[in-house]
């Protein structure tokens, strides 16, 4: 018997949920007095993307390579310049083929320096996946895939080897504090957790709503345009705003999101994807580079975001990086897909900045020699994630 | 990033609408409407409940269940939305847990000694379990009385809560790594107590 089955099947009288009612006749969290003696904080507010987004990678330094892709197919629309890429890719996920299913395996990473000095440093790819499987009534089940750390580059993988191929690799943790910060390198650690229940929520719009989003660019933007959420990188407020709210790089940083999100893990219908597509080749400061490859080796087209920083969306007090980022994405115009989408080092870290309490209330403080990305060069990669499978598919799920 | 707790959206609750709502717009809903908490406890208080009763015992559990509802209504502005409010909930009630960490070890060492659960008092047990219990109960509650605290939350939260890694990562506030290497000693360690005759199966 597996020592975690043993556990399992330990004390499984006491397992048994309770009927919330019951329960909440029960136990009267209300009635509890307030311990004294807690710390007074300070409120906390922050601007929202003003600490960071000061130093900006000037959109004029980047090298506009407008990717013509005749060998593709034609575009048949006339573009701004760099803007024919996404349109190709739109042209292109029109034509993707339907099924039963709507299957994705996404895969992300972020990348730890390991080691005292820029000199004597190697680069950790720590990885983790997630696959879900939707059908047409709208049912889910997803599961979190567990992977190994693995050494960046073949470079990186010499110097871990040179270390003793450590199973485990001990990194500063990002958030200060006194507990030390792990990277599992071991393959044995691989594998799928069990299926649970899919949650109908992409980035605040259900299955449904998506399904039944405009097909034409104007009129998608417009509806996002009113989706309301959390979309500021920091706030101390709890409200949800629109993104019509926004202005500049915020709101294209929410559209650009929402923009990945449904060309990549939301069971979008081929002619919305088309829609987001070229919604974003009509956004500012959006354009297509040159060729690079994904993550996985897969040849693209780079997209760039007019973008500092990458502070995820969302409900958080405080950014918790010190340096500045750059978004980009990759897409494959022939299939119509976004392949992956990774964010490299503008600014690398500096200097400290305190974060308020955690949630737990303990103090916390971000300095630059804890950070992932100490010893990372401008334009080298700090993380991404790739979208391994986004398919319709009539293949059964596995 | 995590998702700790599936919940479980009960229509005609108290507080018009308030099934419909999600976690986080419950909590800010709270913020005008208290009573709107209380759907939050509808939500997760079974799941935690249960899980902290079996690490507890029964009269423990409703003390610690109340005090952790009551610490997140009162630090509800603080509600970090960025991590689900099941992890956010748990990561209270792991705090509350470990109040309680000398109490747990004396339950797990005495069970360990006499073969009898301490934990269990009054519950009807499944004969299946007793029979379960009797062959590695003691030992297994042996070894979660050797293990350090933090070790013991990662692998209960795993083994008792069934969460997946990143889900615990999020509850602890810890990294994915140290949670994995938490679990991997603590894992190491039970295999140790348990009979060599059992192969992985």
């Amino acid at each position: 018997m597996d020592e975690l089955d043993a556990l399992r099947g330990m004390r499984t009288a006491l397992a048994q949920e309770e009927d919330a009612d019951r329960l909440a006749l029960r136990v009267d969290w209300r009635a509890r007095p307030e311990r004294p003696a807690r710390l007074r904080r300070r409120s906390f507010t922050v601007p929202a993307v003003g600490l960071v987004a000061t130093a900006s990678v000037a959109a004029g330094a980047l090298v506009v390579v407008s990717v013509a892709a005749e060998d593709e197919r034609p575009a048949n629309v006339s573009a701004s310049p760099g803007g024919n890429a996404l349109l190709v890719a739109a042209a292109n996920a029109e034509r993707a083929p339907g099924g039963r299913y709507w299957h994705t395996r996404t895969r992300s990473g972020e990348i730890y320096a390991v080691g005292d000095s820029r000199a004597h440093h190697y680069k950790v790819d720590s990885r983790q996946g997630t696959e879900t499987w939707t059908d047409r009534n709208g049912s889910a089940r997803t599961a979190h895939v567990e992977l190994a750390d693995v050494p960046l580059t073949a470079e990186d993988r010499r110097k871990w080897q040179a270390a003793g191929s450590p199973e485990w690799v001990k990194i500063p943790n990002p958030e200060g504090g006194s507990e030390q910060a792990l990277l599992d390198m071991r393959t044995e650690s691989e594998g799928r957790d069990g299926w649970r229940p899919g949650e109908d929520d992409y980035l605040g719009m259900t299955r449904q709503r998506i399904a039944a989003l405009p097909t034409r660019p104007d009129a998608l933007l417009s509806d996002l345009l009113g989706l309301k959420g959390a979309w500021r990188a920091a706030s101390s407020s709890t409200k949800k705003e629109p993104i019509g709210a926004l202005r500049g790089e915020e709101r294209i940083r929410a559209l650009t999101d929402v923009a990945g999100m449904l060309l990549s893990t939301a069971p979008a219908p081929p002619k919305v994807r088309a829609a987001a597509f070229r919604m974003l080749a009509d956004l500012p400061g959006v354009r297509a580079e040159g060729p690079a490859a994904d993550p996985m080796g897969r040849p693209g087209t780079v997209v760039s975001l007019p973008l500092v920083t990458t502070v995820p969306l969302g409900l958080y007090t405080a950014p918790k990086q010190l340096g500045t980022y750059r978004r980009q994405w990759i897409i494959d115009p022939g299939n119509g897909r976004l392949l992956a989408i990774r964010d490299l080092v503008a600014k690398p870290p500096r200097g400290s900045r305190p974060l308020p309490p955690g949630d737990r209330g303990q103090s916390r403080r971000l300095e630059a020699r804890d950070m992932p990305d100490r010893f990372h060069r401008p334009g080298e990669l700090a993380d991404y994630t790739v979208y391994e499978t986004t398919e319709w598919t009539d293949r059964s799920p596995s | 990033m995590a998702r700790a707790v599936s919940r479980v959206a009960r229509p005609g609750g108290p507080g018009a609408g308030a099934a419909a709502l999600d976690d986080p717009g419950l909590v800010a809903a709270s913020l005008d409407d208290p009573e709107a908490f209380g759907e939050l406890f509808r939500r997760h208080a079974p799941r935690l409940h249960a899980y902290v009763r079996r690490r507890l015992g029964s009269t423990l559990a409703e003390d610690v269940v109340a005090e952790t509802f009551a610490v997140a209504f009162r630090e509800r502005r603080r509600f970090d939305g960025r991590s689900a409010f099941g992890a956010w909930l748990w990561g209270i009630a792991a705090k509350q847990i470990a109040r309680h960490h000398r109490q747990e070890t004396r339950m797990y060492r005495a069970f360990a000694k006499s073969a009898v659960d301490p934990a269990e008092d009054g519950v009807a047990e499944l004969a299946s379990d007793r029979a379960a219990a009797a062959a590695h109960g003691p030992r297994l509650a042996r070894a979660l009385a050797s293990l350090k605290p933090k070790d013991r939350d990662a692998l209960l939260l795993l083994a008792w809560g069934e969460m997946s890694y990143a889900e615990i990562a999020a509850t602890l506030d810890l990294p994915l790594g140290t949670v994995k290497a938490k679990i991997h000693r603590a894992r190491t360690k039970l295999r140790a107590a348990l009979p060599e005759e059992d192969d992985h199966g």
